[in-house]
Protein backbone atom coordinates (compact mmCIF):
# COMPACT_ATOMS: atom_id res chain seq x y z
CA UNK A 1 0.00 0.00 0.00
CA UNK A 2 1.42 3.31 -1.05
CA UNK A 3 -0.36 5.34 1.58
CA UNK A 4 -0.03 8.73 -0.12
CA UNK A 5 -3.02 9.91 1.88
CA UNK A 6 -3.11 13.37 0.36
CA UNK A 7 -4.46 12.14 -2.98
CA UNK A 8 -8.24 12.54 -2.94
CA UNK A 9 -9.80 9.43 -4.47
CA UNK A 10 -13.37 9.67 -3.18
CA UNK A 11 -15.48 12.82 -2.92
CA UNK A 12 -17.77 14.04 -0.13
CA UNK A 13 -20.75 12.31 -1.80
CA UNK A 14 -18.95 8.99 -1.70
CA UNK A 15 -18.29 8.93 -5.46
CA UNK A 16 -14.96 7.43 -6.56
CA UNK A 17 -12.70 8.72 -9.35
CA UNK A 18 -14.20 6.31 -11.89
CA UNK A 19 -17.76 7.22 -10.86
CA UNK A 20 -18.45 4.17 -8.71
CA UNK A 21 -19.99 4.17 -5.26
CA UNK A 22 -18.12 2.47 -2.40
CA UNK A 23 -19.70 -0.96 -2.85
CA UNK A 24 -19.67 -1.07 -6.68
CA UNK A 25 -17.63 -3.45 -8.81
CA UNK A 26 -15.91 -2.54 -12.06
CA UNK A 27 -17.64 -3.95 -15.18
CA UNK A 28 -16.94 -7.68 -15.61
CA UNK A 29 -17.22 -9.71 -18.83
CA UNK A 30 -16.50 -13.43 -18.99
CA UNK A 31 -16.28 -15.65 -22.06
CA UNK A 32 -15.48 -19.36 -22.25
CA UNK A 33 -13.80 -21.37 -24.99
CA UNK A 34 -11.40 -18.58 -25.97
CA UNK A 35 -8.38 -20.91 -26.31
CA UNK A 36 -9.50 -23.56 -28.81
CA UNK A 37 -6.55 -25.92 -28.30
CA UNK A 38 -7.08 -26.17 -24.51
CA UNK A 39 -9.36 -28.63 -22.68
CA UNK A 40 -11.11 -25.69 -21.07
CA UNK A 41 -10.57 -21.94 -21.14
CA UNK A 42 -11.96 -18.58 -20.12
CA UNK A 43 -11.26 -14.91 -20.63
CA UNK A 44 -12.16 -12.39 -17.94
CA UNK A 45 -12.19 -8.68 -18.69
CA UNK A 46 -12.64 -6.92 -15.36
CA UNK A 47 -12.23 -3.16 -15.57
CA UNK A 48 -8.98 -2.80 -17.49
CA UNK A 49 -7.73 -6.24 -16.46
CA UNK A 50 -7.60 -8.81 -19.26
CA UNK A 51 -6.87 -12.37 -18.15
CA UNK A 52 -7.07 -15.70 -19.94
CA UNK A 53 -6.93 -19.11 -18.29
CA UNK A 54 -6.39 -22.47 -19.99
CA UNK A 55 -6.79 -25.95 -18.55
CA UNK A 56 -4.84 -28.98 -19.84
CA UNK A 57 -5.55 -32.39 -18.39
CA UNK A 58 -6.04 -34.35 -16.27
CA UNK A 59 -2.83 -35.87 -17.69
CA UNK A 60 0.05 -38.01 -16.47
CA UNK A 61 1.94 -36.13 -13.79
CA UNK A 62 5.58 -35.56 -14.61
CA UNK A 63 8.19 -35.04 -13.37
CA UNK A 64 7.43 -38.17 -11.33
CA UNK A 65 8.33 -36.57 -8.03
CA UNK A 66 5.23 -34.34 -8.13
CA UNK A 67 2.90 -37.37 -8.40
CA UNK A 68 0.60 -38.15 -5.48
CA UNK A 69 -0.70 -41.69 -5.11
CA UNK A 70 -4.12 -40.63 -3.82
CA UNK A 71 -4.95 -37.49 -5.79
CA UNK A 72 -4.26 -35.18 -8.70
CA UNK A 73 -1.95 -32.20 -8.31
CA UNK A 74 -2.77 -28.80 -9.74
CA UNK A 75 0.13 -27.32 -11.70
CA UNK A 76 -0.77 -23.64 -11.62
CA UNK A 77 1.14 -20.89 -13.34
CA UNK A 78 0.16 -17.24 -12.94
CA UNK A 79 2.10 -14.98 -15.28
CA UNK A 80 1.98 -11.39 -16.47
CA UNK A 81 2.65 -10.77 -20.17
CA UNK A 82 5.51 -8.33 -20.84
CA UNK A 83 3.12 -5.70 -22.24
CA UNK A 84 0.53 -6.07 -19.47
CA UNK A 85 1.67 -3.15 -17.33
CA UNK A 86 2.70 0.47 -17.69
CA UNK A 87 6.41 -0.44 -17.59
CA UNK A 88 7.39 -3.55 -19.53
CA UNK A 89 7.92 -6.70 -17.46
CA UNK A 90 10.92 -8.86 -18.30
CA UNK A 91 9.68 -12.33 -19.19
CA UNK A 92 10.20 -15.11 -16.67
CA UNK A 93 9.12 -16.10 -13.20
CA UNK A 94 9.62 -13.75 -10.31
CA UNK A 95 8.92 -14.00 -6.58
CA UNK A 96 5.54 -12.31 -6.87
CA UNK A 97 4.21 -14.57 -9.62
CA UNK A 98 5.51 -17.65 -7.80
CA UNK A 99 3.67 -16.72 -4.63
CA UNK A 100 0.45 -15.95 -6.49
CA UNK A 101 0.73 -19.26 -8.39
CA UNK A 102 1.14 -21.08 -5.09
CA UNK A 103 -1.83 -19.53 -3.27
CA UNK A 104 -3.97 -19.89 -6.39
CA UNK A 105 -3.14 -23.60 -6.62
CA UNK A 106 -3.98 -24.08 -2.96
CA UNK A 107 -7.30 -22.26 -3.36
CA UNK A 108 -8.31 -24.32 -6.39
CA UNK A 109 -7.12 -27.62 -4.89
CA UNK A 110 -9.61 -26.97 -2.10
CA UNK A 111 -12.57 -27.27 -4.50
CA UNK A 112 -11.39 -29.60 -7.28
CA UNK A 113 -12.25 -33.26 -6.54
CA UNK A 114 -8.58 -34.20 -6.85
CA UNK A 115 -9.16 -37.68 -5.36
CA UNK A 116 -10.85 -38.68 -8.60
CA UNK A 117 -7.58 -38.50 -10.55
CA UNK A 118 -4.78 -40.17 -8.56
CA UNK A 119 -1.22 -39.80 -9.92
CA UNK A 120 -2.30 -37.21 -12.49
CA UNK A 121 -1.89 -33.50 -12.88
CA UNK A 122 -4.16 -30.76 -14.10
CA UNK A 123 -2.38 -27.81 -15.66
CA UNK A 124 -3.90 -24.41 -14.94
CA UNK A 125 -2.32 -21.61 -16.99
CA UNK A 126 -3.26 -18.05 -16.05
CA UNK A 127 -1.98 -15.25 -18.26
CA UNK A 128 -2.54 -11.59 -17.45
CA UNK A 129 -2.55 -9.73 -20.76
CA UNK A 130 -3.43 -6.36 -19.25
CA UNK A 131 -3.22 -5.47 -15.58
CA UNK A 132 -5.07 -2.75 -13.73
CA UNK A 133 -5.38 -3.88 -10.11
CA UNK A 134 -6.54 -7.08 -8.50
CA UNK A 135 -5.01 -9.40 -11.10
CA UNK A 136 -4.74 -12.32 -8.65
CA UNK A 137 -8.50 -12.16 -8.06
CA UNK A 138 -9.17 -11.94 -11.80
CA UNK A 139 -6.81 -14.87 -12.36
CA UNK A 140 -8.44 -17.12 -9.76
CA UNK A 141 -11.90 -16.28 -11.08
CA UNK A 142 -10.80 -16.99 -14.68
CA UNK A 143 -9.19 -20.29 -13.63
CA UNK A 144 -12.38 -21.38 -11.84
CA UNK A 145 -14.49 -20.77 -14.93
CA UNK A 146 -11.92 -22.52 -17.13
CA UNK A 147 -11.88 -25.57 -14.82
CA UNK A 148 -15.66 -25.77 -15.00
CA UNK A 149 -15.50 -25.31 -18.77
CA UNK A 150 -13.03 -28.20 -18.95
CA UNK A 151 -15.51 -30.39 -17.08
CA UNK A 152 -13.25 -30.88 -14.07
CA UNK A 153 -15.45 -31.91 -11.11
CA UNK A 154 -15.51 -29.33 -8.32
CA UNK A 155 -17.53 -28.79 -5.16
CA UNK A 156 -17.95 -25.13 -6.12
CA UNK A 157 -16.29 -22.42 -8.18
CA UNK A 158 -13.98 -19.99 -6.40
CA UNK A 159 -15.03 -16.36 -6.75
CA UNK A 160 -12.23 -13.99 -5.92
CA UNK A 161 -12.61 -10.31 -5.19
CA UNK A 162 -10.82 -7.68 -3.12
CA UNK A 163 -11.95 -4.73 -1.05
CA UNK A 164 -9.80 -2.09 0.55
CA UNK A 165 -9.55 1.38 1.98
CA UNK A 166 -8.99 4.73 0.28
CA UNK A 167 -8.93 8.06 2.10
CA UNK A 168 -10.19 6.24 5.23
CA UNK A 169 -13.25 4.93 3.37
CA UNK A 170 -13.73 1.19 2.83
CA UNK A 171 -14.51 0.43 -0.82
CA UNK A 172 -15.01 -2.66 -2.96
CA UNK A 173 -12.82 -3.72 -5.92
CA UNK A 174 -9.93 -1.24 -5.99
CA UNK A 175 -8.88 0.21 -9.34
CA UNK A 176 -5.30 1.12 -10.25
CA UNK A 177 -5.01 4.46 -8.46
CA UNK A 178 -6.90 3.18 -5.44
CA UNK A 179 -4.60 0.16 -5.26
CA UNK A 180 -1.45 2.29 -5.65
CA UNK A 181 -2.37 5.01 -3.18
CA UNK A 182 -4.91 3.27 -0.95
CA UNK A 183 -4.36 2.22 2.63
CA UNK A 184 -5.42 -1.43 2.61
CA UNK A 185 -6.27 -4.35 0.33
CA UNK A 186 -8.16 -7.51 1.32
CA UNK A 187 -8.43 -10.12 -1.45
CA UNK A 188 -10.56 -13.18 -0.70
CA UNK A 189 -11.52 -16.40 -2.47
CA UNK A 190 -15.12 -17.26 -1.69
CA UNK A 191 -17.27 -20.32 -2.39
CA UNK A 192 -20.54 -18.64 -3.30
CA UNK A 193 -22.81 -21.58 -2.45
CA UNK A 194 -21.58 -22.04 1.10
CA UNK A 195 -19.95 -18.72 1.96
CA UNK A 196 -16.75 -20.59 2.85
CA UNK A 197 -13.27 -19.28 2.01
CA UNK A 198 -10.32 -20.91 0.27
CA UNK A 199 -8.09 -17.88 -0.28
CA UNK A 200 -7.30 -14.93 1.95
CA UNK A 201 -4.61 -12.29 1.93
CA UNK A 202 -4.42 -8.77 3.28
CA UNK A 203 -1.99 -5.93 3.56
CA UNK A 204 -2.33 -2.43 4.88
CA UNK A 205 -4.12 -1.00 7.87
CA UNK A 206 -7.76 -1.68 8.80
CA UNK A 207 -9.60 -1.24 12.10
CA UNK A 208 -11.75 -4.15 13.25
CA UNK A 209 -14.85 -2.31 11.97
CA UNK A 210 -13.26 -1.45 8.63
CA UNK A 211 -12.09 -5.03 8.25
CA UNK A 212 -15.63 -6.32 8.82
CA UNK A 213 -17.00 -3.88 6.27
CA UNK A 214 -14.45 -4.93 3.63
CA UNK A 215 -15.22 -8.58 4.38
CA UNK A 216 -18.96 -7.97 3.90
CA UNK A 217 -18.37 -6.09 0.64
CA UNK A 218 -16.44 -9.09 -0.70
CA UNK A 219 -19.09 -11.57 0.42
CA UNK A 220 -21.84 -9.56 -1.30
CA UNK A 221 -19.82 -8.94 -4.46
CA UNK A 222 -19.06 -12.66 -4.78
CA UNK A 223 -22.73 -13.46 -5.37
CA UNK A 224 -22.99 -11.04 -8.28
CA UNK A 225 -19.73 -12.22 -9.84
CA UNK A 226 -20.83 -15.84 -9.47
CA UNK A 227 -23.90 -15.11 -11.59
CA UNK A 228 -21.71 -13.70 -14.37
CA UNK A 229 -19.50 -16.81 -14.19
CA UNK A 230 -22.49 -19.15 -14.43
CA UNK A 231 -23.97 -17.16 -17.32
CA UNK A 232 -20.67 -17.41 -19.20
CA UNK A 233 -20.64 -21.19 -18.77
CA UNK A 234 -24.24 -21.50 -19.91
CA UNK A 235 -23.85 -19.24 -22.92
CA UNK A 236 -20.28 -19.96 -23.96
CA UNK A 237 -19.21 -22.25 -26.78
CA UNK A 238 -18.59 -25.77 -25.63
CA UNK B 1 8.58 -27.77 -27.10
CA UNK B 2 8.12 -31.41 -26.25
CA UNK B 3 7.44 -33.32 -29.45
CA UNK B 4 4.96 -36.16 -28.96
CA UNK B 5 5.85 -39.62 -30.26
CA UNK B 6 6.29 -39.37 -34.02
CA UNK B 7 2.84 -39.96 -35.43
CA UNK B 8 3.61 -42.37 -38.26
CA UNK B 9 -0.07 -42.91 -38.96
CA UNK B 10 -0.59 -39.17 -39.29
CA UNK B 11 2.34 -38.91 -41.71
CA UNK B 12 0.95 -41.74 -43.83
CA UNK B 13 -2.49 -40.15 -43.85
CA UNK B 14 -1.10 -36.74 -44.86
CA UNK B 15 0.90 -38.35 -47.69
CA UNK B 16 -2.23 -40.08 -48.95
CA UNK B 17 -4.20 -36.84 -48.89
CA UNK B 18 -1.41 -34.96 -50.67
CA UNK B 19 -1.45 -37.48 -53.50
CA UNK B 20 -5.11 -36.66 -54.09
CA UNK B 21 -4.34 -32.93 -53.76
CA UNK B 22 -6.36 -32.74 -50.53
CA UNK B 23 -5.72 -31.35 -47.07
CA UNK B 24 -7.10 -32.58 -43.77
CA UNK B 25 -9.40 -29.62 -43.23
CA UNK B 26 -10.49 -29.46 -46.87
CA UNK B 27 -8.33 -26.48 -47.88
CA UNK B 28 -6.49 -26.16 -51.17
CA UNK B 29 -2.68 -26.34 -51.26
CA UNK B 30 -2.23 -22.55 -51.22
CA UNK B 31 -5.33 -21.67 -49.24
CA UNK B 32 -5.09 -20.06 -45.79
CA UNK B 33 -7.36 -20.47 -42.84
CA UNK B 34 -9.71 -17.67 -41.93
CA UNK B 35 -7.75 -14.70 -40.58
CA UNK B 36 -8.95 -12.07 -38.17
CA UNK B 37 -6.88 -9.04 -37.20
CA UNK B 38 -7.78 -6.62 -34.43
CA UNK B 39 -5.65 -3.69 -33.31
CA UNK B 40 -5.58 -1.70 -30.05
CA UNK B 41 -6.80 -4.64 -28.01
CA UNK B 42 -4.56 -4.23 -24.93
CA UNK B 43 -5.04 -1.13 -22.78
CA UNK B 44 -1.52 -1.05 -21.26
CA UNK B 45 0.50 -1.53 -24.45
CA UNK B 46 1.50 1.47 -26.58
CA UNK B 47 0.43 -0.52 -29.63
CA UNK B 48 -1.22 -3.92 -29.83
CA UNK B 49 -2.83 -6.46 -32.11
CA UNK B 50 -4.51 -9.82 -31.89
CA UNK B 51 -4.43 -12.26 -34.80
CA UNK B 52 -6.63 -15.34 -35.12
CA UNK B 53 -5.79 -17.86 -37.85
CA UNK B 54 -8.12 -20.83 -37.43
CA UNK B 55 -7.44 -22.07 -33.90
CA UNK B 56 -4.11 -20.20 -33.64
CA UNK B 57 -4.38 -17.03 -31.55
CA UNK B 58 -1.55 -14.60 -30.82
CA UNK B 59 -1.10 -11.14 -29.37
CA UNK B 60 1.56 -8.54 -30.08
CA UNK B 61 2.28 -5.67 -27.72
CA UNK B 62 4.60 -2.69 -28.17
CA UNK B 63 6.33 -0.99 -25.24
CA UNK B 64 9.01 1.72 -25.23
CA UNK B 65 12.13 2.31 -23.16
CA UNK B 66 14.79 4.99 -23.19
CA UNK B 67 18.15 3.57 -24.33
CA UNK B 68 21.65 4.88 -24.86
CA UNK B 69 22.34 4.77 -28.61
CA UNK B 70 25.05 2.38 -29.81
CA UNK B 71 28.40 4.19 -30.17
CA UNK B 72 28.54 3.49 -33.93
CA UNK B 73 24.98 4.74 -34.45
CA UNK B 74 24.62 7.72 -32.12
CA UNK B 75 21.59 9.11 -33.98
CA UNK B 76 19.46 6.00 -33.96
CA UNK B 77 17.02 4.25 -31.69
CA UNK B 78 16.52 0.52 -31.75
CA UNK B 79 14.09 -2.34 -32.07
CA UNK B 80 13.94 -5.39 -29.84
CA UNK B 81 11.61 -8.21 -30.77
CA UNK B 82 10.99 -11.27 -28.67
CA UNK B 83 8.52 -14.13 -28.91
CA UNK B 84 7.17 -16.12 -26.01
CA UNK B 85 5.20 -19.32 -26.33
CA UNK B 86 4.13 -20.12 -22.81
CA UNK B 87 2.45 -23.36 -21.75
CA UNK B 88 -0.94 -21.67 -21.98
CA UNK B 89 -0.71 -22.05 -25.77
CA UNK B 90 -0.79 -25.83 -25.96
CA UNK B 91 -0.14 -29.08 -24.17
CA UNK B 92 3.28 -29.56 -25.78
CA UNK B 93 4.71 -26.19 -24.75
CA UNK B 94 6.55 -26.31 -21.43
CA UNK B 95 7.38 -23.78 -18.75
CA UNK B 96 10.94 -22.64 -18.30
CA UNK B 97 13.54 -20.60 -20.13
CA UNK B 98 12.77 -19.74 -23.77
CA UNK B 99 12.93 -22.84 -25.98
CA UNK B 100 15.01 -22.86 -29.19
CA UNK B 101 11.71 -22.89 -31.10
CA UNK B 102 10.42 -19.69 -29.52
CA UNK B 103 13.82 -18.00 -29.93
CA UNK B 104 13.80 -18.86 -33.64
CA UNK B 105 10.25 -17.49 -33.93
CA UNK B 106 11.24 -14.17 -32.39
CA UNK B 107 14.43 -13.82 -34.41
CA UNK B 108 12.89 -14.61 -37.79
CA UNK B 109 10.05 -12.13 -37.24
CA UNK B 110 12.58 -9.58 -35.96
CA UNK B 111 14.74 -9.86 -39.09
CA UNK B 112 11.80 -9.37 -41.44
CA UNK B 113 10.74 -6.18 -39.68
CA UNK B 114 14.24 -4.84 -39.07
CA UNK B 115 15.65 -5.45 -42.54
CA UNK B 116 12.63 -4.00 -44.31
CA UNK B 117 13.68 -0.66 -42.82
CA UNK B 118 10.05 0.03 -41.99
CA UNK B 119 10.89 1.79 -38.73
CA UNK B 120 12.61 5.17 -39.13
CA UNK B 121 15.30 4.58 -36.51
CA UNK B 122 16.67 8.13 -36.97
CA UNK B 123 13.25 9.38 -35.92
CA UNK B 124 13.69 7.59 -32.59
CA UNK B 125 16.70 9.66 -31.52
CA UNK B 126 16.05 12.02 -28.60
CA UNK B 127 19.53 13.40 -27.80
CA UNK B 128 22.27 12.20 -30.20
CA UNK B 129 24.71 9.89 -28.46
CA UNK B 130 22.78 10.06 -25.20
CA UNK B 131 19.14 9.13 -25.44
CA UNK B 132 16.97 7.34 -27.94
CA UNK B 133 13.78 5.31 -27.96
CA UNK B 134 13.99 1.56 -27.88
CA UNK B 135 10.92 -0.08 -29.38
CA UNK B 136 10.13 -3.40 -27.75
CA UNK B 137 7.84 -5.74 -29.63
CA UNK B 138 6.63 -8.69 -27.55
CA UNK B 139 4.91 -11.53 -29.38
CA UNK B 140 2.76 -13.71 -27.17
CA UNK B 141 0.90 -16.87 -28.22
CA UNK B 142 -2.21 -17.99 -26.35
CA UNK B 143 -3.33 -20.82 -28.65
CA UNK B 144 -0.99 -22.75 -30.97
CA UNK B 145 -2.61 -24.67 -33.80
CA UNK B 146 0.27 -24.18 -36.21
CA UNK B 147 1.96 -21.40 -38.20
CA UNK B 148 2.83 -19.16 -35.27
CA UNK B 149 5.42 -17.52 -37.56
CA UNK B 150 2.87 -15.84 -39.84
CA UNK B 151 0.53 -15.03 -36.97
CA UNK B 152 3.35 -13.37 -35.00
CA UNK B 153 4.65 -11.44 -38.02
CA UNK B 154 1.19 -10.14 -38.89
CA UNK B 155 0.30 -9.19 -35.30
CA UNK B 156 3.77 -7.65 -34.89
CA UNK B 157 3.63 -5.30 -37.86
CA UNK B 158 0.01 -4.36 -37.14
CA UNK B 159 0.90 -3.51 -33.51
CA UNK B 160 3.93 -1.45 -34.58
CA UNK B 161 1.92 0.45 -37.18
CA UNK B 162 -0.59 1.54 -34.53
CA UNK B 163 1.95 2.24 -31.77
CA UNK B 164 2.16 5.61 -30.03
CA UNK B 165 5.49 6.86 -28.64
CA UNK B 166 4.77 7.80 -24.97
CA UNK B 167 6.67 11.10 -25.01
CA UNK B 168 4.58 12.67 -22.25
CA UNK B 169 4.98 9.82 -19.77
CA UNK B 170 8.77 9.82 -20.20
CA UNK B 171 8.90 13.65 -20.19
CA UNK B 172 10.54 13.79 -23.61
CA UNK B 173 8.07 16.30 -25.04
CA UNK B 174 4.58 17.53 -24.27
CA UNK B 175 2.74 15.43 -26.82
CA UNK B 176 2.75 11.77 -27.83
CA UNK B 177 3.30 10.87 -31.48
CA UNK B 178 2.81 7.84 -33.70
CA UNK B 179 5.82 5.57 -34.13
CA UNK B 180 7.60 6.63 -37.36
CA UNK B 181 6.94 3.63 -39.58
CA UNK B 182 6.46 3.65 -43.32
CA UNK B 183 6.38 0.11 -44.71
CA UNK B 184 4.54 -3.14 -44.11
CA UNK B 185 6.73 -6.24 -44.34
CA UNK B 186 4.67 -9.45 -44.50
CA UNK B 187 5.71 -13.04 -43.84
CA UNK B 188 4.38 -16.12 -45.60
CA UNK B 189 5.26 -19.62 -44.37
CA UNK B 190 5.18 -22.93 -46.20
CA UNK B 191 5.45 -26.45 -44.82
CA UNK B 192 6.37 -29.64 -46.62
CA UNK B 193 3.44 -31.93 -45.85
CA UNK B 194 3.04 -35.31 -47.49
CA UNK B 195 5.84 -34.51 -49.94
CA UNK B 196 4.61 -31.14 -51.19
CA UNK B 197 4.63 -27.60 -49.85
CA UNK B 198 1.42 -26.12 -48.47
CA UNK B 199 0.66 -22.62 -47.24
CA UNK B 200 -0.40 -21.89 -43.63
CA UNK B 201 -0.01 -25.35 -42.09
CA UNK B 202 -2.12 -26.12 -39.04
CA UNK B 203 -0.92 -27.94 -35.92
CA UNK B 204 -1.48 -31.44 -37.30
CA UNK B 205 0.27 -30.64 -40.58
CA UNK B 206 3.25 -29.26 -38.64
CA UNK B 207 3.35 -32.39 -36.49
CA UNK B 208 3.24 -34.75 -39.46
CA UNK B 209 5.25 -32.57 -41.85
CA UNK B 210 8.89 -31.94 -42.70
CA UNK B 211 10.81 -28.77 -43.42
CA UNK B 212 9.33 -25.29 -43.49
CA UNK B 213 10.27 -22.12 -45.35
CA UNK B 214 9.51 -18.57 -44.24
CA UNK B 215 9.62 -15.61 -46.64
CA UNK B 216 9.23 -11.96 -45.67
CA UNK B 217 8.49 -9.54 -48.51
CA UNK B 218 8.39 -5.75 -48.36
CA UNK B 219 6.03 -3.28 -50.04
CA UNK B 220 7.81 -3.59 -53.39
CA UNK B 221 8.12 -7.39 -53.16
CA UNK B 222 11.75 -7.03 -52.08
CA UNK B 223 12.92 -10.00 -50.04
CA UNK B 224 13.79 -9.08 -46.46
CA UNK B 225 14.15 -12.38 -44.64
CA UNK B 226 14.27 -16.06 -45.44
CA UNK B 227 14.48 -19.02 -43.13
CA UNK B 228 14.49 -22.72 -43.75
CA UNK B 229 13.62 -24.71 -40.64
CA UNK B 230 13.61 -28.38 -39.68
CA UNK B 231 15.05 -31.40 -41.45
CA UNK B 232 14.30 -31.75 -45.16
CA UNK B 233 15.39 -31.14 -48.73
CA UNK B 234 13.76 -28.81 -51.23
CA UNK B 235 14.40 -28.02 -54.90
CA UNK B 236 14.89 -24.70 -56.68
CA UNK B 237 11.64 -25.29 -58.55
CA UNK B 238 9.73 -25.81 -55.33
CA UNK B 239 11.16 -22.58 -53.99
CA UNK B 240 10.24 -20.65 -57.13
CA UNK B 241 6.66 -21.85 -56.81
CA UNK B 242 6.49 -20.76 -53.18
CA UNK B 243 7.94 -17.36 -54.00
CA UNK B 244 5.33 -16.85 -56.71
CA UNK B 245 2.56 -17.54 -54.20
CA UNK B 246 4.17 -15.36 -51.54
CA UNK B 247 4.22 -12.38 -53.91
CA UNK B 248 0.45 -12.41 -54.35
CA UNK B 249 -0.40 -13.44 -50.78
CA UNK B 250 1.79 -10.78 -49.13
CA UNK B 251 -0.14 -8.12 -51.06
CA UNK B 252 -3.46 -9.41 -49.75
CA UNK B 253 -2.23 -9.50 -46.15
CA UNK B 254 -0.73 -6.01 -46.50
CA UNK B 255 -4.18 -4.76 -47.53
CA UNK B 256 -5.61 -6.46 -44.44
CA UNK B 257 -3.13 -4.62 -42.19
CA UNK B 258 -3.76 -1.28 -43.89
CA UNK B 259 -7.52 -1.82 -43.78
CA UNK B 260 -7.42 -2.15 -39.98
CA UNK B 261 -5.75 1.23 -39.46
Amino acid sequence: MGGYGDIQMIDENGIRMDGRKAGDLRPIEIETGVIPVADGSARVIWGNNHAVAAIYGPMEAHPRKIQRQDRAVLDVRYNMAPFSTSDRIRPGFNRRSREISKVTAEALESVVLVEMYPRSKIRVEIEILAAEAGTRCVGITAASVALAHAGIPMTDMVVSVASGKINDVVVCDLNKEEDNYGEADLPMGILPNSGELVFLQMDGDLSQEEFQKAWDYNMNAAQGIHEIMVDALKGGES
Amino acid sequence: MAIPLVPQLLRAHLAELAEQNHRMDGRGQWESREIELQTNVLPNAEGSAMVTMGDTIVYAGVKFQIMTPYPDRPNQGGLMCSAEVRPVAGRNWEAGPPSPESIELGRVVDRGIRESGCIDVDGLCIIPGEKAWQVILDLFAVSDDGNLFDAFALAGIAALRTAIVPEVKYEVSDSDRPLPISKTPIMCSYHKVGGRFVYDADGKEELGGDERIHITLGDDDNVHSLQKGLKGIFTANEFAEIMEHAKSRCGELRDLVHGGE
